[in-house]
């Protein structure tokens, strides 16, 4: 079970509006952390996901575990949020 | 396409299992939780004689499946799909959701002719990741792409067109002239099929590119440039993509090293907005300049070594950004009848009909096409056109 999402993004990433449309359309809330409005977070995506791309997508189920998935992965992302 | 519905229970492993199945299809589906509320309850025994077994499923065709396991589930629904909700089969899939694409689905579900879209990555396709775009008609200050792609999506969606996250596999033409397309969702069976894949950027195949692939190695300057703010990067490539997203990069670079294997091939206007950085020393344009190798610490790329007539050197940077030309999206037609150029886009006749009856191309992927959205949303409307006169030419339709 999914305990909270956390999407980091940019305004202009069009695979960041796709997460987030999916997220939408399934109506599971997330927190968005954008990095054009939050530069200082940059390095926090980076250690995620150890590359320097968005989006980057947390999810921490209901036992703490996280997960990570870059991009707009949904074979990665689904079973996730299941 | 009717919903399908899950009678479940939150206690209930095999509700889990079968949520899970359909979620990872990306098939929609209604649950309801027979706990929340007794009229759940009672609906499901009324259309199951009584039988109290979760998960229960009502397939759109009114098939209802009782704890069935995951391969009863999916050839029920393969069974389903290949013959569309109504025993019908879809007049148009289109493969794809570009600019061509959704031009098409406009026009075609206007006029109702029932019409998939699969897309296995962006809605909107390369366009949708372009930063800006200039001379697109109609939009006199310029729009961005993932605005563009926006419009275009609602605008088809408006009149019913159903766009579908999947993987289209394989084209294959039935005896009796459908087409049959197998992704990774199942099969499907359509009257008419459009491809409007697209194109990609392509790879420049050197040392270091793979290997640092999103760790200072970037194909999507509005999806990474922001991780370059005060940072020094070089782009390669001199088309109007990498002059247009050298520009959209100087928002965040403090330098940026052009490279350009001949000379910059960009329009004028492109060239003309380029030239107030150069002026600046913000971008630094090298000319007949080859990138040999990208390189690092094994963590972050930290300098590429580049190559100008003879001379070798090495440029220290913390990213690159390649905009080399564009690859055509058709490995999945590589062993069908459709017919490829050399370059692998597909060949067309004047009608945009490919080599395959009742199979058209449209946009990036047709070969011949000028590459322009301008081009792709109108080859699109003639796609349209031409699907609907080979639709009312199908003896059966």
């Amino acid at each position: 079970m999914v305990k909270n999402i956390t999407v980091f993004t940019t305004n202009q990433c069009a695979y960041c509006h796709m997460v987030k449309k999916y997220l939408d359309n399934k109506n599971l809330k997330y927190d968005e952390v954008n990095l054009d409005n939050e530069p200082n977070r940059r390095q926090e995506a980076i250690s995620l996901s150890g590359g320097m791309t968005v989006p980057v997508t947390l999810v921490t189920q209901h036992d703490d575990s996280r997960h990570v998935v870059v991009g707009f992965n949904l074979s990665s992302l689904v079973p996730l949020l299941s | 396409m009717k919903n399908i519905i899950v009678y479940g229970a939150d206690w209930c492993p095999d509700c889990h299992r079968s949520r899970k199945f359909l979620d990872e299809k990306n098939i929609q589906y209604i649950y309801l939780d027979i706990d929340s509320d007794k009229s759940i309850k009672s609906e499901m025994l009324s259309l199951t004689d009584n039988k109290n077994i979760i998960p229960t499923i009502v397939l759109p065709n009114g098939q209802i499946l009782q704890e069935p396991s995951n391969q009863v589930l999916a050839k029920a629904l393969n069974d389903f799909k290949s013959v569309s909700s109504d025993n019908e089969v879809i007049d148009l899939v289109i493969v794809g959701a570009g600019p061509a694409s959704l031009t098409t689905a406009i026009y075609t579900t206007r006029e109702n002719i029932k019409t998939i879209i699969f897309e296995k990555a962006v809605i909107g396709g390369l366009a949708a990741v372009t930063d800006l775009i200039d001379n697109y008609p109609g939009f006199e200050d310029g729009i961005s792409g993932l605005d563009l792609a926006d419009k275009l999506e609602k605008q088809a969606k408006r009149f019913g067109t159903q766009i579908e996250f999947n993987t289209v596999k394989k084209i294959e033409l039935l005896p009796n002239n459908d087409k049959k397309i197998h992704t990774e969702n199942g099969d499907y069976v359509a009257r008419a099929v459009l491809i409007a894949t697209g194109t990609d950027y392509k790879k420049i195949n050197v040392p270091g590119e793979k290997e640092y692939l999103s760790r200072g190695v970037h194909y999507c300057a509005t999806c990474d440039g922001a991780f370059y703010k005060d940072k020094e990067i070089a782009v390669i490539g001199g088309g109007n993509s990498a002059i247009q997203e050298t520009i959209f990069l100087t928002k965040f670079a403090t330098k940026i090293h052009l490279l350009v294997r001949s000379s910059i091939k960009a329009s004028e206007v492109l060239q003309k907005k380029l030239q107030s950085f150069i002026d600046s020393g913000q971008v630094i344009v090298h000319l007949q300049t080859n990138i040999v190798s990208i390189l690092g610490d094994n963590q972050l790329v930290n300098r590429i070594l580049i190559k100008q007539g003879d001379i070798k050197q090495e440029l220290a940077i913390d990213g690159v950004f390649i905009f080399v030309g564009l690859k055509p999206n058709s490995e999945f037609l590589n062993n069908s009848s459709i017919e490829l150029d050399q370059l692998k886009f597909i060949k067309t006749n004047n009608n945009l009909l490919t080599s395959m009856n009742g199979v058209f191309a449209a946009g990036d992927i047709r070969s011949g096409s000028t590459m322009q959205i301008a081009s792709a949303v109108g080859e699109g409307a003639t796609a349209a056109l031409h699907i609907r006169q080979y639709l009312e030419s199908l003896k059966s339709y």
